[in-house]
């Protein structure tokens, strides 16, 4: 600091302590008030602005007020909602009970699970029935869209989670080049998700001559379609199931590839994080123990890591509910409604149907979804796992 | 209490001798795995390279290397495919939307660290909200407002400008957190000193907190650079020609309207990874360290 870059003003001359308060409190929301302006215009008032469109019939410019007509199209009715969320409460509680009830009775454990057992038998029941009747009455492209979603998480986070352990904990062993492998495993998350879409359209393409084909061809598969493979994925292995059971389509599967493709690395590095984090005299003391390897990772590792395999799980989650850019990019018009994600879904209604208040009504749902979802997480978090 | 010790040593130094034959194999194994997933990671990449040399013919018949290298594909799709204006209206937009996002969010970090003022918890907390939002809510209004239909703008419709690209992105609670983490670390005896000298806020802030605040700035701009650079589903509203249009868009229409030019779109491709590569292997490190500590966070 030069000395006559410093005006001096004096602190107490005449100035009260109220008044230097104040002056805080004016610099604090000045400072604060760009970052506000921005985030209050384009992130928060468009969510109050969603529901408002989402009570109009609004193709383009705003018509009629409809109430809740555009969320009926998605339900059917709200009792068919009520009943899907009660099936979804009874699940939940099936789990509480399993954990925490009838733990002061004797035998209570027992007690527990087949109580527990019964009221997971009979969410589930009353959820398929809700939903059922749902699909039935409500939107088939928009519920269809959530099982797409749900499939793709499925898919693609737990292998996301097991592949970048299993990565993470062999870098964290005593090799070289180790800084070397960390980066190429990144390398695929920092690339931008549109190029390497259209890298993987031209690699997943239908012809035979296509890379992925050429690949399964070496090991004696008959060449597949691909991204416009609209067959379910067990139905292709030979099985003859229909409905949600018979698995994701080829065009989905091919899209879930390139997401786990594109997030191993994201994991690996957080799972490395994770695992530097944990107190090597704890590995010490075990081995002073006596514990073997195997026992180690049990009972050390596995359970120091859980936060962070917690974490990434449900980040992972709700990043399945977002994703946009790589799926409109690898879907392919000729794979129909099988990859149609919802945030996809929604695009489309807005983008090319011009359905703006239906399109606005799904996005509320979307985001009442990913609202639960946090919740939960937030909640989970602090009551399952285990901080070291 | 000195014999057992010796003991455990030297039984260790048995096992260890004993363990190697098997440990050589573990290595091995261990290398296999690393270097195998190596290979799916970056295989796409050279595959990429290899096929934005080739003639298009040999595109279509998939041999792994080109005959002859086509350097002119790079030529052709930065000129004819327009590669050129693409990747020069990200830079502009990538380097406006930071220097927005720079200033608002030290400031705002600023004063959710150090300053106390009536409401903070709370205006942090909406703040903090907004990173769950999917832009599937917000994007249907903003494309309204940005096209004037919710507010009477400057000029009427913003489609197709700058400001459209730029404004939304210029602050984010995520970069605002960062920074917040990080000076509210810093200790009040520094304040105090520069208080006593006269300073302000925001003297002190540009005086004193900057220059030691080095790393989270750097990765805010990181960060702010790939969400800017990878941007797609908001550019591919609000531009409907190729005044404005950045690069992943470009690279998108180019799919849609030049169809099978595999070797030129292959080409687009990697023009338009080089700057993501360039700043990732500059900066790789506080890459890598800024996901692993915030990452935790989110």
């Amino acid at each position: 600091m030069t000395e006559d870059s410093v005006s001096y003003k004096p602190l107490n001359s005449g100035v009260t302590l109220d008044k230097l308060k104040k002056r805080e409190q004016a610099t604090g929301y000045l400072f604060i008030l760009p970052a506000f302006i921005i985030i209050f215009v384009f992130g928060l008032f468009p969510i109050l602005y969603s529901f408002y469109m989402s009570l109009f019939n609004w193709r383009v410019t705003k018509g009629a007020f409809v109430g809740d007509s555009n969320y009926l199209l998605i339900f059917g009715s709200w009792t068919n909602l009520l009943i899907t969320l009660a099936g979804i409460a009874l699940i939940v509680a099936a789990f509480w009970l399993w954990d925490n009830a009838f733990k002061t009775l004797k035998k209570g454990e027992q007690i527990a699970k087949i109580v527990g057992a019964v009221v997971l038998i009979l969410g589930g029941v009353v959820f398929v029935s809700g939903w059922g009747q749902m699909y039935d009455a409500g939107n088939k492209a928009f519920l269809n869209s959530l099982m797409v979603t749900l499939y793709y998480a499925l898919g693609t986070v737990p292998a996301e989670i097991l592949l970048g352990m299993i990565l993470a904990f062999l870098l964290y062993q005593d090799i070289k080049g180790k800084d070397l492998f960390r980066m190429l495993y990144f390398l695929p998350y920092i690339t931008p998700s549109v190029t390497s879409a259209v890298v993987f359209q031209i690699i997943f393409s239908r012809r035979e001559t296509s890379l992925a084909n050429q690949i399964i061809g070496f090991f004696g598969v008959s060449p597949q379609k691909w991204r416009f493979e609209i067959t379910p994925l067990f139905n292709l292995l030979g099985a003859n199931l229909s409905g949600f059971l018979a698995g994701p389509s080829l065009a989905l599967v091919t899209i879930m590839i390139y997401g786990i493709w594109s997030f191993v690395g994201y994991n690996s590095v957080i799972f490395l994080a994770g695992l530097g984090n944990i107190p090597k005299e704890t590995y010490e003391a075990a081995e002073i123990d006596g514990a073997s390897k195997s026992q180690m990772f049990r009972h050390i590792t596995m359970p120091l890591l859980s936060p962070t395999t917690f974490y990434l799980t449900l980040v992972g989650f709700i990043g399945t509910f977002k994703a946009f850019n790589h799926i409109y990019v690898l879907s392919e018009p000729s794979a129909g409604d099988t990859v149609v994600t919802a945030s996809l879904l929604i695009f489309n209604n807005f983008y090319k149907a011009n359905q703006y208040g239906v399109a606005t009504a799904q996005a509320i749902v979307l985001f009442v979804i990913i609202l639960g979802l946090t919740l939960a997480q937030n909640k989970l978090m602090g009551e399952r796992v285990f901080y070291g | 209490m000195d014999k057992p010790a010796e003991i455990t040593s030297s039984e260790q130094k048995i096992t260890r001798g004993k363990r190697s034959a098997g440990q050589i194999i573990g290595r091995i194994l261990i290398y296999a795995v690393l270097i195998g997933g190596a290979i799916v990671f970056i295989f796409p990449f050279l595959w990429m390279i290899s096929n934005s040399l080739m003639t298009l013919g040999e595109t279509a018949t998939r041999v792994l290397l080109p005959k002859v290298p086509q350097w002119s594909n790079y030529l052709e799709a930065w000129n004819q495919a327009k590669f050129s204006k693409y990747l020069y209206n990200s830079v502009l937009v990538t380097l406006g939307t930071l220097t927005g996002l720079l200033f608002t969010s030290i400031l705002a970090g600023y004063a959710f660290g150090r300053i106390e003022f009536k409401g903070k918890s709370i205006l942090f907390g909406l703040f903090l909200a907004t990173m769950m939002i999917p832009e599937s809510v917000t994007l249907i209004p903003n494309y309204l407002l940005i096209r004037g239909a919710i507010l009477p703008l400057p000029g009427g419709s913003w489609l197709n400008t700058y400001w459209a690209l730029t404004i939304p992105f210029m602050a984010n609670a995520f970069s605002i957190f960062l920074l917040r983490q990080f000076f509210s670390q810093i200790p009040k005896e520094l304040w105090d000193a520069a208080r006593i000298d006269g300073a302000d806020h925001m003297r002190f802030l540009i005086q004193i907190v900057l220059p030691i605040s080095k790393a989270p700035i750097m990765t805010v701009l990181l960060f702010g650079f790939t969400a800017s650079w990878n941007a797609f589903q908001w550019p591919l509203l609000v531009t409907t020609n190729d005044k404005w249009r950045p690069i992943m868009v470009g690279l998108w229409a180019f799919v849609q309207e030049a169809g099978p030019q595999t070797h030129l779109l292959m080409a687009g491709a990697v023009i338009s990874l080089i700057p993501v590569l360039i700043i990732y292997f500059i900066t790789q490190k506080q890459f890598t360290q800024g996901i692993a500590t915030t990452g935790l966070k989110g």
